[in-house]
């Protein structure tokens, strides 16, 4: 039944209106500064990061004149038909050049830093503990420190034998592993010593060899440390610049790292789309291999850290 | 391989058997012969030398000195996959990415055993697990775990079985489950076990004889029942349920029993059962042989009597009743009392004697530990 409202009953009501209305925007206060502020820096978070990458992505359809302009004011394909035009630049070459070396290294570092984890972890010799001081101690040193010395001791490397010169893509595979190898093992032995020793133990007791106990137990059980491993492996030689610059010489040898750079280092001809779209290629294969490995990826990596 | 791999269990020998670490002796000299088809226990705390014993049977360890005999033949210097020996681990040591099916076939293909599925596949059966040969072990329940663990060393006809502290991981009605098909599977299969162990009542219920190791000495070995009943050292009688330990110079002996004088109280021991006779000794009793009076018993040559105390602890067990008894000048005095009747038995704060028949008490041969100086 509808009944009409007497002057009092109006009133509060139309108070407790906005009664209701201020403790929803009291509410809305409420939200951001408990939860609603988070949010905030997320999407903060999430431009910061994504931005290079539109960025770069609109560059490389823009036209050559509008590169520093507003993000998608052109389009074109150019860049990337002019990518694999020029000769002088050979593209494709660097990008197979990139994927063996990387691929090789990824691969060949794995293998080798979990060949020296397995020993470090299951086998007792002496020197041992030196051994394992020692890669602390070594893998704290960059690389890059030992730029000059690399570079002096493959010159004279390849004064007997060419194929490990300067120039080798062979050589600069050489190098990337002796350098992966202190970290990587270290990482590795970490993860190994958490694999159960029982479990070998119960192989060794129905007669394998350390061999089969490498390959059958360990490997298997060591998947996600791997796929770590060999990803960042990859990611960290496919971008490195420096010692690939001066080991590879040949234009046609080089990686996409140093090959691209040569787009933006004439000191007239800087070429910034064909860049952005040589640089939105060259970062297929690692996100490829990213999507490919993630899923052993997160138990690696929280595994490493927690256990390692 | 080689080793010819016989179904019927074999005996074992430990001969002068030591184990050093860096630093300290795990194993002082062990002489120890486990009789063909026997379930054979070795408890103690932890610490105390059994799993490495265990692991130099196993050939995961090598002796330092001694030898390991098993069917007469001497294997110290064989390889674990040599000997015929298989064990059983604490956690089970089931390999992750692998089936249920291929953990119990991995010692068959190693050792190139012709049909090593169908084989595996009647070990499941003889655990009752062929049902799940196709799960992961981590799908599995502990119980179940350790039964595929127990078919992957039965599948390889050992003559040796070692189980090292195999139930530690289960709850208590599993692992009672579990003792009775362990000791099912002994005798149907009648291989020789070796069972490692921290507890008493699994090695009580379970194995023929029971040997209780400490500090890496074997103390006592021998039946369930007569390690109870007749404790030799102080370390078995304290280990092994509970006891009641006296110690006092000795002030009687006469052809049949021995008294020593504990603080002012004559306590009494048969000759029969006692280990040493002059000196200082120590007497005890088992708390379930112990009875407590409310009004003090009359004297008598068969009964050794102490008192008066007062209760100062109840503890109720379900069957039983654990009282713990004050006595001036004497000390604690624990009694156990079955709940045939009302419960308890007597109040807390009541005041009573204890008494126990002369023929219970046990005398040891060494003295327990921090009461040589005590008078």
């Amino acid at each position: 039944m509808e009944q009409e409202l007497t002057k009092e009953e109006l009133k509060a009501y139309k108070k407790a209106k906005e009664q209701l209305t201020d403790a929803r925007k009291e509410s809305f206060g409420k939200w951001l500064r408990t939860k609603g502020w988070k949010h905030l820096i997320g999407w903060v978070m999430i431009v910061y990061s994504v931005f290079p990458i539109v960025y770069v992505i609109s560059g490389s359809f823009a036209d050559a004149d509008q590169f520093t302009s507003t993000l998608f004011t052109s389009f074109t394909t150019d860049n990337y038909r002019d990518l694999f035009a020029d000769e002088y630049r050979p593209f494709g070459a660097w990008f197979v050049n990139t994927l063996f070396i990387s691929g090789t290294a990824a691969i060949g570092s794995v293998f080798l830093s979990a060949l020296a984890a397995y020993a470090f972890s299951r086998l007792r010799f002496t020197g041992r503990r030196a051994g394992l001081l020692t890669l602390i101690l070594v893998q704290m040193f960059p690389q890059l420190l030992a730029l000059v010395a690399i570079y002096a001791l493959l010159v004279n490397i390849g004064n007997v034998f060419p194929f490990l010169g300067i120039g080798s893509q062979l050589a600069l595979i050489m190098v990337y592993l002796g350098g992966a190898l202190g970290a990587n093992t270290y990482l590795m032995y970490g993860f190994f010593n958490t694999i159960p020793k029982e479990l070998d133990e119960a192989a060794k007791i129905d007669g394998a060899t350390h061999t089969q106990i490498f390959y059958g137990i360990i490997l298997r059980l060591a998947a996600p440390i791997l796929a770590v491993i060999g990803l960042l492996a990859f990611i960290g030689t496919s971008s490195d610049f420096v010692l690939a610059n001066i080991i590879l010489t040949k234009p046609e040898s080089k990686t996409l790292a140093v090959g691209l750079y040569m787009y933006v280092s004439d000191q007239f001809g800087q070429r910034w789309t064909i860049f952005a779209a040589g640089a939105v290629l060259a970062a297929v294969p690692i996100v490829a291999l990213f999507l490919y490995l993630q899923k052993y990826i997160v138990s690696g990596l929280t595994g490493g850290a927690v256990k390692g | 391989m080689a080793t010819d791999f016989v179904a019927r269990g074999q005996d074992l020998e430990l001969v002068e058997v030591r184990k050093e670490f860096p630093g300290f002796v795990a194993v002082e000299s062990l002489d120890l012969k486990i009789p063909a088809g026997e379930f054979f226990a070795l408890l103690g705390p932890s610490g105390c030398g059994k799993t490495t014993t265990l692991r130099m049977i196993a050939g995961l360890e090598t002796p330092t000195s001694g030898k390991v005999l098993i069917g007469g033949k001497d294997v110290t210097d064989q390889k674990p996959h040599e000997r015929p020996v298989n064990t059983v681990f604490q956690n089970y040591a089931l390999f992750p990415h692998m089936t249920v099916l291929e953990n119990v076939a991995f010692g068959l293909r190693q050792r190139k055993v012709d049909d090593p599925l169908p084989k595996a596949t009647a070990a499941l059966e003889m655990v009752e697990l062929n049902h799940l040969a196709s799960r992961r072990p981590q799908q599995l329940s502990g119980g179940q775990q350790q039964r595929v663990a127990l078919a992957r060393a039965l599948v390889n006809r050992p003559a040796l079985l070692l189980l090292d502290e195999p139930l530690g991981a289960l709850d208590l009605k599993l692992r009672r489950q579990m003792q009775l098909e362990l000791k099912d599977i002994q005798s149907e299969v009648g291989l020789t076990f070796l069972h490692v162990t921290h507890d008493q009542e699994e090695a009580m219920d379970m194995a023929d004889t029971v040997a209780v190791m400490n500090h890496g000495r074997i103390e006592q070995m021998g039946a369930p029942e007569k390690l109870y009943d007749r404790p030799k050292t102080a370390f078995v009688a304290k280990f092994l349920g509970q006891s009641n330990l006296f110690v006092g110079e000795v002030t009687d002996k006469s052809s049949e029993t021995i008294s020593i004088n504990f603080r002012g109280n004559k306590i009494t021991a048969p000759n029969s059962r006692i280990e040493k006779s002059s000196g200082k000794v120590a007497i005890g009793v088992r708390p379930e042989k112990t009875e407590f009076h409310e009004s003090k018993p009359a004297a008598s040559s068969t009964q050794n009597v102490l008192g008066p105390g007062k209760i100062t602890d109840i503890r109720f067990t379900g069957v039983s009743n654990q009282y713990q008894i004050e006595i001036p000048e004497i000390g604690e005095i624990t009694v156990f009392a079955q709940n045939v009747g009302r419960s308890p038995v007597v109040e807390l704060g009541a005041e009573v004697w204890v008494s126990w028949k002369v023929e219970h008490s046990f005398g040891l041969a060494d003295l327990p530990t921090g009461e040589e100086d005590i008078e």
